[in-house]
This record gives structure tokens, sequence and C-alpha cells, in this order.
């Protein structure tokens, strides 16, 4: 039984290492075919998908889709199992730190080769061209994209008697706000700055810097993360941003959904999220940079649809990924909720209003100063991230000194990106 | 059953115990084909579906395993690494703490209340849904939700605790007090042990008590010389799986301290830290050594346990034949 | 055990005073122990946004809206659907779960044979393991068996006694029991099964409802099996419904979640309330003792 199991895993893996499941015949003929479509979140989501699945079947009636969904962590942890036991969807959902990890292990299908004949990329807005992209093989299509950006409370900062922020404020301005806003209202000034890999990576960029490099090491040293872990610690220490222990107790909501800071870092299709939460009125405004020429931001994929190496359907599973990137319909039912929609005919298509219609101008107005999109994050840095959350919030603590911090990340980083 | 005999029976119980004798094997000689006619849906059930998984995860755990690539042999190395890993002691740390600080007092609060609700009163039924109910809410994220809440800052319980001169800051984000938040999840959540206690308590014939009653014997004398002996069996398998399911105690943690058990690691149980190997690193074959370890560690635990339980655990069926 | 002492007919003025202070006694703890679960309650009233982080008890402004949310079907699929697949699944567990495990513990608890020791070594051992490392390999049998995105592997282990925490929970009531009963009956020209079917199991009884309850919650409450094994939202039991409601990238709404949690306690309290009798009169074994 359990060498029929270990000879199974060999099996179910070395299966998933050949080439495509097709096999013999013309990958790119569409055939009847049914595809088994996952994806991560909630209820309101599957209403929509739902409507666009009806729809897709509609125009392609020899494609019947199955779909199944999850929240995003469970989603994961059951993606896991299916393509370890062969069985992974025909279509999925996919993370962009997650994207290197399953396409290093041969689980994802290289959709190059249904380009132009049942996948269409040609509309995807410029910052998200070869998103998804590694090696010269196209694992993931992105259906939505961000960007970083500051959420805050306006309100607050009139209060304080101090400027709303503009286009060129300083790192340095971003830390006297925060201060003078908690000092003068006593509310404090920010959230867990110290504890967002985000930001890290935005200051990177901003110096013409990477977080990860083109092959996958860090893109920065010990020194550059003692400042970034310094600075925000004596954020910490003056108390201008969110004490660590009151932002424990009220996850999993966010701060600025409870009306506990006046503004925070993010990405800015989480305005939406925040908005409906908080009591006051909440604005998107422009990141602090010390470099004027480069403004650091990106359009990040928030989300891709990969097809799995094992599907028997690639054509059809394109076909249908083809259709959620383009179909204007399909901008105009999912609004927002995917992040932005990524093609310029699915964006004149969605109806954005209140929140949203703000973070389509922010990032209408980005538009030409976005830089590249850095190359997927390489295996395992999701681990990564999770490690430097919980550095972060150690040092917050202040079980842990600075360098402590910085020691402790380095080794956890080898560990997790040597192998 | 006079209390004499009762304590009769028992020695008798101990004396036998671990006994090989030849008379044993003289009675009742059909057993045999009988118990495994009796035990074939678990055989099959262990071979089918248990025994396989189990073995192949003792392999994987000899393996570097991420899920996807075939498994590739490497020896000891995971259940060497184990020992240098800081969070992998921290885990071990974190748990050892748990498991002795919920068991007793989950145990002997169940007790209690098992034994307040083992009367015949008014609206008993209710009562004993009333104090399972927490339980019956399982793991859920409405229980991270209420259960931080009731142990924030300015919370009833902080509150209460600052009344009194301590003042935590709310033990929800106090990385000193979050694993005491869960043993009180825990005892919260006593409906389990209790049932079983109340199902025990059933089972002591009524005649013991007025014997007893009889003879003068207080309260606390009947609970000690009648009670706890007589439910011993069930005190055992309390003992037992509420240790076991201490050491591995997962749900309720994972909602409340995710997988990076917050705050600051103080409530990254082992299970957690496994399942974080496992599911979030895709190390399968670290958390497999981890979960063989664990075997090993509770299995220990729980030999020991029926060791000592020979010297106080009384089966009333047991005064000929015992495992 | 105070009351059961008392001789019948002598319900004294003391007796009464006892017994008020009983109740007393036990709704103060109550009292405790029920806070955090009107607190759900409660909250289920307040709009959705105002429930984390909230301190207070009651609502400010009651509303309905959270359990209105709930009858919006999702993907065609209304909350009846899942409360039906959940009832399924728990009822079937609790049969297969009671049989299977009540005839392994007889095995185990009152037969002799070879390897007894052994085999229970290891289903105690079954105990030990996380069963996050097994989920993998077990995952690969039922996707060979082609059974993956059916209740078959929710039920298989119930069906086959795998649940070891049950059948030794069982072993400790049987080896409780007088065994000159069996005995008794066996010399009367009984067969194992009449013993077991005649004797065993109507003593253990408290054993056996203690089982059905305990089955039938970890079932109404399971997670991690119906997530990995099912696919078709129409398959789905309540705790995959539950998740519907949180995603922390697409946004969460704790109303509708607290709600339907709220909503899916009620069919476990029935059948605990239900079932919890069979507890208050054990069997008593005197009179078969003699």
């Amino acid at each position: 039984m359990a060498a029929t199991l270990v000879a199974a895993l060999a099996v179910t893996t070395a299966a998933a290492c050949g080439d495509s499941g097709t096999g013999s015949g013309d990958e790119t003929k569409v055939g009847p075919a049914t595809l088994r479509f996952s994806w991560w979140g909630n209820a309101e989501r599957a209403e929509l998908m739902q409507k666009a699945i009806d729809l897709f079947q509609q125009k392609n009636p020899e494609i019947k889709v199955t779909p199944s969904f999850q929240e995003f962590e469970a989603y994961w942890q059951k993606m896991a199992t299916e393509t370890a036991g062969g069985n992974a969807p025909d279509v999925l959902q996919m993370d962009f730190a997650y994207i290197r990890e399953y396409s290093d292990r041969k689980a994802l299908y290289d959709l190059k080769k249904q380009d132009g004949k049942n996948l269409d990329l040609g509309d995807l807005l410029p910052g998200l061209k070869g998103a998804g992209e590694i090696d010269g093989k196209l694992y993931g299509v992105p259906v939505g994209g961000n960007t970083w950006g500051y959420i805050y409370n306006p309100a607050l900062f009139t209060q304080a008697g101090i400027a709303e922020p503009k286009e060129g404020w300083t790192w340095d301005d971003y830390r006297k706000a925060m201060a003078t806003i908690t000092e003068k209202t006593g509310v404090h000034g920010g959230g867990n700055y110290v504890g967002s890999y985000y930001n890290l990576e935005l200051q990177l960029r901003q110096e013409g810097g990477l977080l990860y490099t083109e092959d996958g090491k860090l893109g920065f040293d010990k020194a550059r993360l003692a400042k970034f872990f310094g600075e925000g610690k004596q954020l910490v220490d003056a108390k201008s941003a969110l004490p660590v222990e009151k932002g424990v107790q009220i996850k999993p909501a966010h701060a600025l959904e409870s009306d506990l800071i006046a503004g925070d870092l993010g990405w800015d299709n989480f305005m939406a999220r925040y908005d409906k939460g908080a009591k006051a009125e909440l604005k998107l405004g422009p990141v602090p940079n010390d470099h004027a020429d480069k403004q650091g931001q990106y359009l990040k994929p928030s989300m891709l649809l990969s097809v799995s190496q094992k599907s028997e359907h690639p054509a059809a599973a394109a076909k249908l990924v083809s259709f959620m990137v383009n179909d204007p319909e399909v901008g105009k039912i999912f609004g927002a909720n995917r992040g932005l929609p990524p093609t310029n005919a699915q964006r004149a298509a969605a109806q954005l209003e209140g929140p949203l219609a703000a973070v389509a101008a922010y990032e209408e107005g980005l538009k030409d100063k976005f830089g590249k999109t850095p190359p997927a994050p390489p295996k395992g840095a999701g681990t990564l991230e999770q490690a430097f959350i919980r550095i972060a919030e150690e040092l917050q603590y202040g079980r842990i000194s600075v360098d402590e911090a910085v020691n402790q990340f380095f080794t956890e980083a080898e560990e997790t990106l040597g192998s | 059953m006079s209390k004499a005999t009762m304590t009769a029976d028992r020695d008798a119980a101990v004396r036998t115990t671990g006994s090989t004798g030849p008379r044993k094997r003289a009675r009742l000689p059909g057993d045999g084909m009988a118990g495994y006619l009796f035990l074939s849906p678990w055989l099959i059930g262990i071979l089918l579906l248990t025994l396989g998984p189990m073995v192949t995860s003792l392999y994987l755990s000899f393996t570097d395993y991420d899920l996807f690539n075939s498994p590739t042999w490497i020896g000891l190395e995971n259940y060497e690494k184990m020992f240098s890993d800081p969070r992998w002691l921290r885990s071990v740390q974190v748990t050892a703490v748990y498991v002795v600080l919920a068991v007793p007092i989950k145990l002997a609060a169940a007790l209690a209340v098992a034994m307040l609700l083992n009367s015949k009163r008014r609206g008993q039924g209710f009562y004993r849904a009333a104090f399972y109910g927490p339980s019956l809410i399982g793991g859920s994220v409405s229980v991270a939700i209420v259960w931080k809440m009731m142990f924030s800052d300015d919370s009833v319980v902080d509150k209460l605790l600052l009344g009194v001169g301590i003042d935590t800051g709310g033990w929800a984000g106090n990385p000193d007090y979050s694993v005491m938040m869960l043993v009180l999840l825990a005892v919260w959540q006593l409906g389990a042990p209790m049932v079983i206690f109340l199902a025990g308590l059933k089972q002591v014939p009524r005649e013991l008590y007025e014997a007893a009653e009889v003879d003068g014997a207080g309260r606390w004398r009947r609970f000690r010389s009648i009670t706890l002996p007589m439910i011993s069996s069930v005190v055992f398998f309390n003992l037992l799986l509420e240790t076991i399911n201490s050491f591995q105690v997962f749900t309720s943690a994972y909602v409340v301290g995710g997988p990076n058990g917050q705050p600051a690691g103080s409530t990254l149980f082992y299970t957690i830290y496994l399942f974080d190997r496992g599911f979030g690193d895709y190390r399968m074959g670290y958390a497999s050594a981890m979960a063989w370890m664990l075997l090993l560690g509770v299995g220990l635990v729980t030999v020991f346990l029926f060791r000592t339980a020979r010297g106080w655990v009384f089966y009333s069926g047991d005064s000929g034949d015992k495992r | 055990m105070r009351q059961r002492v008392a001789a019948p007919g002598k319900a004294s003025g003391t007796d009464r005073v006892r017994s008020v202070a009983w109740h007393v006694g036990v709704l103060l703890l109550l009292a405790v122990v029920l806070y955090p679960i009107v607190w759900v309650l409660a909250a289920t009233f307040k709009p959705s946004d105002d429930i984390v982080g909230s301190l207070e008890l009651l609502p400010s402004e009651v509303t309905t809206a959270n359990y209105d949310r709930l009858f919006d079907d999702v993907m065609g699929v209304g909350i009846g659907q899942f409360f039906w697949n959940s009832a399924v699944l728990a009822v079937l567990s609790v049969v297969g779960t009671v049989a299977s495990s009540a005839l392994a513990a007889y095995a185990f608890g009152r037969l002799r044979f070879r390897g007894r020791t052994v085999m229970f070594g290891i289903m105690i051992s079954t105990l030990l393991l996380p069963f996050h490392v097994l989920i993998i390999p077990q995952y690969i049998v039922f996707q060979n068996l082609d059974l993956v995105d059916t209740y078959v592997p929710l039920l298989a282990g119930k069906f086959l006694a795998s649940e070891a925490f049950f059948i030794f929970l069982i072993v400790q009531f049987i080896r409780n029991l007088p065994r000159e009963l069996d005995e008794s009956a066996k010399i009367d020209g009984a067969n194992h099964w009449r013993v077991f079917w005649d004797i065993i199991l109507p003593l253990c009884r408290p054993a056996l409802i203690t089982t059905a309850i305990f089955t039938f919650i970890w079932s109404w409450n399971d997670f991690f099996g119906p997530l990995i094994y099912l696919s078709t939202p129409d398959k789905y039991p309540l705790p995959l419904a539950l998740q519907l409601f949180i995603d922390e990238t697409s946004g969460s709404d704790f109303g509708a979640l607290m709600a339907m949690s709220m909503l899916a306690l009620v069919p476990v309290i029935l059948f605990f309330l239900f079932f919890q009798r069979f507890l208050v009169e054990g069997v008593s074994t005197q009179g078969l003792k003699g």
C-alpha cells in the first residue's frame, strides 16, 4: 500500500514533468471540453464569476465550465493538495507571489503556445504586458492590476494643521506628518509601516533597485534593511505608528477600516474595502518619494489566470482565459472586483463609482510614471514575505533589536532562496 | 457491592495487570475468529485508509518533498535540522507550556461541571446544552473574533483585571499572555470531556453512594473513594485524549494566531508550524519529519500514562482478564 | 449526587432552598460561560462594519440585514442546500461511526485473539500523528479510485472505524461492565453476536450516545476534509459555505459570517438536546448484577 502510494507520488509528478497533457493532435484546436475552473474569493466574486461563465458558455456552447472557489488561504491549501495529487483544475486563479513556485515545479502550461490562436494578449495595458512571463514562457495572464498608494483621512490632516500629501512629498515629510498628527489629534498617524515588505520594495525601486534581482536573489543588503527597520522602529517608539498590540487585537480588520489611524501605505484597490468600513471619508494620495526622477510604483498583476500543465484541453482553457481578460461584458460585470481591469477594452467598459472611480483616476494619473513590472518573485518569496512580517512584528514588540531582526531575516532568506 | 469488595476487586485488577497466566487461554476458546470478524471494518479501514498514508508519511520524512516533484531521499537531514531550527524549538516550548496548563485545568473544570449537572433537577437538558454550547461553535472565525474581543484592551476581562490591579493592556495583543488566552479558550470549550464524564458518572451504581451514606461518609470522602475510582477508566480516557489533543492543538490557535503564531510567535504551536512548513512553504518532507517526531514524543507520554494507569485505573469488568 | 441519595418523598424545606441555590449558582456560572456567545448573537444584529474590534455587547442600531444576506443564492446554491448537505454528511457519519466503532470496541474490550495488543497499539498510534501529513497520501488514494468530489472520502473512514477516539471510548466503557453478565449468557448458549447485541450494546448506551453526539458535531464542523475533497459548490457543507463571507483579498462580511455561524448552531443544539436525554438515565447495572 505504502509502496504504491510512493510510486503514485512519483508517477503523478513525473507525468507533470512531461509535455502537455494532450499528447497527440493539435494543441490549439478547440473541441468539446469540460473545464474545471478554480478561484479564490467571496460570495460576491462567485456571483460575478457565474455571470461571466454563463456568458462564456453561451458564446462557446461546446465548452462547459465547472466552477470551484474558496477563500484565499484555503484555496492555496486545496491547490497544493490537488496539484500534488495530479488533479489540478484546468484553469486556476494565480497570485503573483506564487506563479514561480508553481511554474518552476512544472505545474503550469506555457500559454505562449496558444498566443494569437485562442489567446489574445494585444489589448493588455502596457504595464501588465509581460507579467506572468518567466524565462520566455507565459504561465499566467493578468486579470487585474493594482499599485501601491497612500490612503488617508484628510480631516485629520486638516485638524493637525498640515497640508494634505501632494506629489513630491518626501519620506521625511511622511514621518513628520505622522508624528504631527499623532501629537495634535491623538489619533495614530500611521499603520504598520515597518511590517510592510512593499514599503521596502517601493523605497528600493525609488533608489533604482529591486526587491529581488533578475536571478532571484535579494536586491538589498543588510545595511539597507537595517536602515529600513531602524526608521520603522523609531516610528513605533515615538508612537507615531499604531502600536503593534492594537493591530493584532483588531485583526482581521485593518486599522483604517476601524478609524484608528490617519493614513497608511497599501494597495490602491483596498481603498474600496477601507472606505466601506471607515466612518471617515478616505482619500487616495501619492506615495512619498525622495527621488523625483523615479516614482517607484509599478502596475502589479493583482491576480492572474493560469492553465494547468495537466489540462487535457489547453486550447479551450486558453479560450476561457482570453475571454476573461478581453471581453468588454466581463469587464463590465467585474468592475474592479479583480483589481482594475487588465485590458483597455475592459477598462472602458467597466463602470466604476465612488472609491473605485478614485482608484481608476489615480492609476490613470500614474500611467506614464509606472516603472517596469519586476520579474515574478522567486520560489519561496511567499515564505520570505511571511518571515519579514513575523520578524518585523517581533521588532515592534521589542523582543529583538534591529540588528537581530536583520540577521534573522538574512538567515531565513539564505535558507529559503538558497535551496 | 460494598466498599470492601470493591477494594478487593481493585486489588485483583492490579494484581493481574500485565499477567499472562495460562488461565487466560483456557477460557472462551472460540474468541479468535470472532475477534477478527468484529474487527473487520477497522481492519479494512486501517489497511486501506490509514496505514498506507502513515507509512508514506514516514518515508517522506526522510526525503525532500515539495509536493510537486518526486521526493528525493535525504536520510536523517530533516530530523537533524529540527534541533537547530529556532522556530521548531519555540513551537516545542509553546506547546509544552500549553499542554501543562490546558490539560489539568480543562479536565478539572469539565469534571466539576459534569458533577454539578449529574443530578435530577429541572432544566437539566438546557443546562447541559448551555455548557456544551461553546464547544458547538468549534474553531470558526467567529470564535477568533469574539475571543480576541473578550481579551482586548478595555474589554470586560481587561477591566476586571484592572479592577484587581493587573494591567496587561489586553491579553490578545500581549505575547506574555496569549497562550493563557488560548488555554482559557480550551477550558471554555470543555463540552467533550464534560459529556464523557457525565456518561461515566451514569455507570456508577447508586447503591454504592447509599451504602457509603449509611456508613457516614462525607461528600469529599464519597468523591474520593467511590466516584473517582468508579470513573477512573473515564478519567484516564479523558486525560489521555486531552493530552494527545492538546499536543496537536490546531484549529482554535490557527484562527486566533494565524500561521505565524501571532503575537510575536507566542502562539506558534507545533502543528501550526508543521502546517505552515507543509502547506505554506511546501516542505512536506520536513513537515512529515516533524509529525513523526511529535508521534515519538506524544507516544512516550502515552506509554507513560498507560503505565501509571495500571496503578489507579480500575475496570469492574476486568477482574479476570487484562490486556 | 446529593439529590439521588435523598429518599423520595422527603422534599423538605432545606431541599427546596438547596435547589434554588443550585439553580442560582449554575445560572451565574452560565452567565460567564455564555457571555461570548451572547455577544456573537448580539453582533449578528449589528451593522457588519461595527463588529470587529467592537467591545459593546448590545448593538447601537439593530438590523436584520446580516440574516437577509444569507438567503441570497451563491451561484445558484441556496442556504438550504448547504444545511441539507451538512445534515446528510452528519447523519451518515453518525450511523457509520457508531456501528463500526462499537464492533471494533467489543473485539478490543472483550475478545481475545492473536495480535490484539499490537493492533490496539496501532489503533492508539493513529491518534498521535497530525492529520496534515496524511492528507496528501490519502488524497492520492481517493484520487486513484476516482472518488474525489464525492462524499465517499468523507464517509469511508466513518464506516471503517478510522476514528480511534471512539473505539477507545467504547472500550473503556465495555471494560467497566461486569464480565459475569456475558459469561452467564454464554453458559445459556448465546454466541458472540448475541452477547454483543443483547448485553453489551444496551449497557454501554451512554458511550454510544456520546459517540453519536460527538460524531454529529465534528462532522457538522469539519472544514478541512470537505475543503480538500469537494470542489462543486452544490456539494459544499456549511463550514465551506461559511468561508464565502470571508476573503482577505476581496473583503469580508463579518455580519453575515456571524449570522451564519449562529444559524448553523441551531441544528447541533437540537441534536444535542434530543440525544442528551439518553445520557440522563444511564442503565444501572445493579439489577443485572444480582
